[in-house]
């Protein structure tokens, strides 16, 4: 089993490679089909590879296994933690293809399966990257993600808008890929070595870090923090997300993002835990200043919103922030508190997406103040969108809430920022809920001279206005969400989860297992639910509630203070790579001193 | 963002990098030395596999996962590309003119077409014994068909390239790369591992799995830069917006 983890990735992009070769000569629905098989497929050997092995599976790329801790070869590590995101992705891309049956208008001509075939390159890309060990190789798959996420995200066109947005995430996340390179470049010349383990093991024995190992660091999490999306990284993602085709919001704030996050554990884990590294400090500090300013940013812009697709994509850069801080604590509980809440998160908010885009095909916009009241017969669509609402804001027994409760555990000043910024993002979601689908409150008013991304100029990505809801897009939205329910409802899955983050929290067991086969399996009691973390979860749901009742009724002053901070998300790329650069500077700043 | 904060944020960060990156150089190995302990490991992992040109044996035996990752950017990169810059439906498609070329850019043209073209699958054939190998000569035969546009015009180059032929190249090179990774498994090792016999140093038949790699790979590149050159092209030479068409 462990020798059939490279097909993880291989499959995808096989079928990938078929849609092309054949796409001329199959119709829609046949190219539609090999897609999701793909996709499936490679699913269920992700799944199937987390039940069916224990601990860490580690295969080497072309059987190039290391003799006496010196090789040329690449490593794939499927530990729990790596095997479950590629279980995630893979399963989330299966529903992505399903939501998306018969989606677009019609395909490019003489291409129709290019859709399903990006799709599957991007998973391929996503899987690998959780998967691999190896630095160098995580770049390509992070590449791989990149260029295809691209073209996804401007897949329409026609509008002046998906372009710029493809083009904005482009340039910011080929700036951060360079700065990962030279990052992997500077330790290569350092070590002579590409793999996460390798590279390890050579920096601590040379001893403690000096400049370089720190320069190294900083650009290397550069790169990551970018496609994570942090502060104040986080630019190219509300223009993004707003704009692609709403089955690849789906993917890019259910799990790439998350992968983002992922990626800076994984080569801090790895590479620079050691005592050859970065000292634990330098990088609690680091990730907590950035999280918590990812954390409050995303919550001020995401109430500000009314576009929603805009008001989730800032929702996840919000809750990014949490996972940020979640692994500054650097404790196995905190990580597998992170874990739970990117599973649950990654459901929760796939399905709002999943029901915004149905109400975009079904009433031609995606504006708050537009479609105020014209949900009222859609009552299910409702039902779905608050309840998503709630699992946002961390309503028991969701799996988000789940999450956040393990991580508050943690210390006792992490609910100050975790029920507030759950709540607001959550809140923002019920106030569009109580609006579209109840038409409660009056009608809101254009506010003259106030620039802002309304959403009524969004085009339904069907061809024509949908008349009745469409079976599989609800369905995938009905599981989606049971999905985030399920995380926070199954104790095996929270007891997997515990053993995972003690596993890839472990420095030594991760080079022990990679380079030495030498397995040990840390013990870890699976947390569950307990009294304060049930009553925290009650209360970011109430206070939710308690926002969004008011805010429908226009009680609420409009927020003039956040001018500035909305006016810097300006959608300009020079501002954009700016605030990059400046971000280089700040971590440098944190890492070093 | 008025333009005086984004000069101070991008000048604050570049200070910033420039002391990280200035800080970092100062603990690189000395230039100009004969020691690295990837390149002694990897010239000898390459010996030992027959293969004489050791940056092969790195991107197609001993790193192939990476080459894998990498063919498929390119792939990913030009159906994105294929897909952006498809004919939308305010767009008009007029059939180019036929173009009167100088005899001697014609003469040009035709002599060099076959020399380029053999050139070109000489570097995908040598690509485990010379430098070269598959991304290389693969870019090199699709400039060879190009030679037709410029020798001729764009309508000889159309007739050949039927771009459904070419697309079915394209997805065929990247699947065999995949499928030869499975025959590894298949042998009872690894995925992509190099199961074939590795011949005799130094000739055309050495490397084992190398060349067949180099060539499945100098398949989808070439065919890969034709489509991505077409569509260019396509949306110079021929897709004008209804408006234009209708003046």
């Amino acid at each position: 089993m462990v020798r059939l983890l490279p097909l993880i990735v291989a499959v995808p992009l096989l079928g990938a490679a078929l849609l092309v070769a054949l796409g001329r000569h199959v119709r829609r629905a046949v190219a539609e089909t090999a897609g999701c098989a793909c996709a499936a497929g490679s699913a269920a050997l992700a799944v199937g590879a987390l039940v069916l092995t224990h601990g860490t599976a580690v295969t080497w790329a072309g059987d190039w296994r290391p003799h006496h801790g010196a090789g040329v070869g690449i490593v794939l590590v499927g530990d729990r933690v790596g095997l479950g995101l590629a279980a995630l992705t893979s399963l989330l891309v299966v529903a992505v293809l399903a939501y998306s049956w018969r989606y677009f208008e019609e395909p490019p001509r003489g291409h129709a399966g290019a859709f399903p075939a990006l799709v599957l390159l991007f998973q391929a890309g996503m899987c690998g990257f959780a998967l691999t060990g190896d630095l160098f190789d995580a770049f390509v798959f992070f590449e791989l993600m990149g260029a295809v996420g691209y073209a996804l995200t401007g897949y329409r066109v026609e509008e002046p808008r998906p372009v710029q947005g493809a083009l904005t995430f482009g340039f910011l996340n080929s700036l951060g890929g360079y700065a990962s390179l030279l990052g992997i470049g500077l330790l290569y010349a350092r070590t002579g070595e590409l793999g996460m383990a390798q590279t390890g093991r050579r920096l601590d024995a040379a001893g403690g870090p000096d400049a370089l190992v720190t320069g190294a660091f900083v650009l290397l999490v550069t790169g990551l923090l970018v496609k994570a999306a942090a502060v104040p990284f986080h630019f190219w993602l509300p223009d993004a997300h707003t704009v692609a085709p709403t089955p690849v919001s789906m993917l890019l704030s259910g799990v790439m993002v998350e992968l983002g996050v992922y990626g800076v554990a994984r080569v801090h884990t790895t590479v620079f835990a050691g005592p050859g590294g970065i000292p634990a400090a330098h990088f609690r500090r680091t990730l907590l200043v950035l999280g918590v300013a990812s954390a409050l940013t995303g919550a001020v812009m995401c109430w500000q919103q009314r576009h929603l697709k805009r008001l989730l994509a800032f929702s996840t850069v919000a809750h990014t922030g949490l996972f940020l801080t979640g692994l500054a604590l650097m404790s196995d509980g905190a990580t597998a508190g992170v874990c739970l809440y990117v599973l649950g998160h990654a459901g929760t908010k796939a399905a709002l997406f999943a029901v915004t885009g149905i109400l975009l095909d079904r009433y031609g916009s995606v504006d708050e103040h537009q479609l105020h009241g014209r949900g009222r017969g859609a009552w299910r669509l409702g039902l779905l969108f608050a309840l998503g609402g709630l699992a946002l804001a961390g309503l028991p027994p969701f799996g988000t809430a789940l999450g956040k409760a393990l991580v508050e555990e943690q210390a006792d000043w992490l609910p100050l920022l975790f029920v507030p910024v759950s709540a607001v993002t959550g809140g923002a979601v019920l106030r569009v809920a109580a609006g579209v689908f109840l038409g409660a409150g009056p009608v809101p008013e254009e506010r003259p001279g106030r620039q802002e991304t309304a959403g009524d100029e969004e085009k339904p990505e069907t061809g024509g206005l949908l008349r009745w809801l469409p079976a599989p897009m609800i369905t995938v939205a009905v599981l989606l969400l049971a999905g985030a329910l399920a995380v926070g409802t199954i104790p095996g899955l929270a007891e997997g989860t515990a053993t995972a983050a003690a596993a890839f929290g472990d420095h030594a067991g991760y080079l022990a297992a990679v380079l030495d086969a030498h397995h040990s399996t840390p013990a870890a009691e699976g947390e569950w639910w307990t009294g304060p973390g049930v009553a925290l979860g009650l209360l970011s749901a109430a206070l939710a509630v308690a926002l969004a009742v008011p805010a429908v009724r226009r009680l609420l002053p409009s927020g003039g203070w956040t001018g500035p901070l909305r006016r810097l998300h300006s959608g300009h790329v020079g501002d954009y790579v700016a605030w990059t650069v400046a971000g280089i500077g700040l971590l440098s700043a944190l890492t070093w001193w | 963002m008025t333009g005086r904060v984004r000069r101070w944020a991008l000048a604050a960060g570049l200070a910033g990098t420039a002391a990280l990156m200035v800080a970092a150089g100062t603990g690189l190995p000395r230039f100009g030395g004969d020691q690295h302990p990837y390149g002694a490991r990897a010239v000898a992992a390459s010996l030992r596999q027959q293969t004489a040109n050791t940056i092969s044996s790195v991107n197609f035996d001993q790193r192939a996962l990476d080459t894998l990752g990498e063919e498929s950017i390119l792939f990913g990169s030009v159906l994105g590309t294929v897909v952006l810059l498809r004919q939308t439906r305010d767009e008009h498609r007029v059939r180019p003119r036929p173009e009167r070329v100088p005899a001697a850019l014609r003469r040009y043209g035709a002599g060099l077409l076959p020399v380029t073209l053999l050139i070109g699958l000489y570097i995908v054939a040598h690509g485990q014994l010379s430098p070269g190998g598959g991304f290389q000569g693969g870019v090199v035969i699709a400039t060879a068909l190009h030679l037709l546009y410029v020798g001729a015009d764009y309508r000889a180059l159309e007739r050949i390239r039927p771009l459904g032929l070419f697309e079915l190249v394209d997805g065929s090179g990247e699947a065999a790369y995949v499928l030869l990774g499975g025959a590894g498994l298949l042998a009872g090792s690894a995925y992509l591992a190099n199961v074939l016999p590795h011949g005799t140093f130094n000739t055309m038949a050495s490397g084992g799995t190398v060349p067949l790699l180099n060539a499945a790979v100098g398949l989808e590149v070439a065919s890969a830069v034709v489509v991505l050159l077409a569509h260019f092209l396509d949306q110079a030479i021929e897709i004008t917006d209804n408006r234009k068409a209708h003046r």
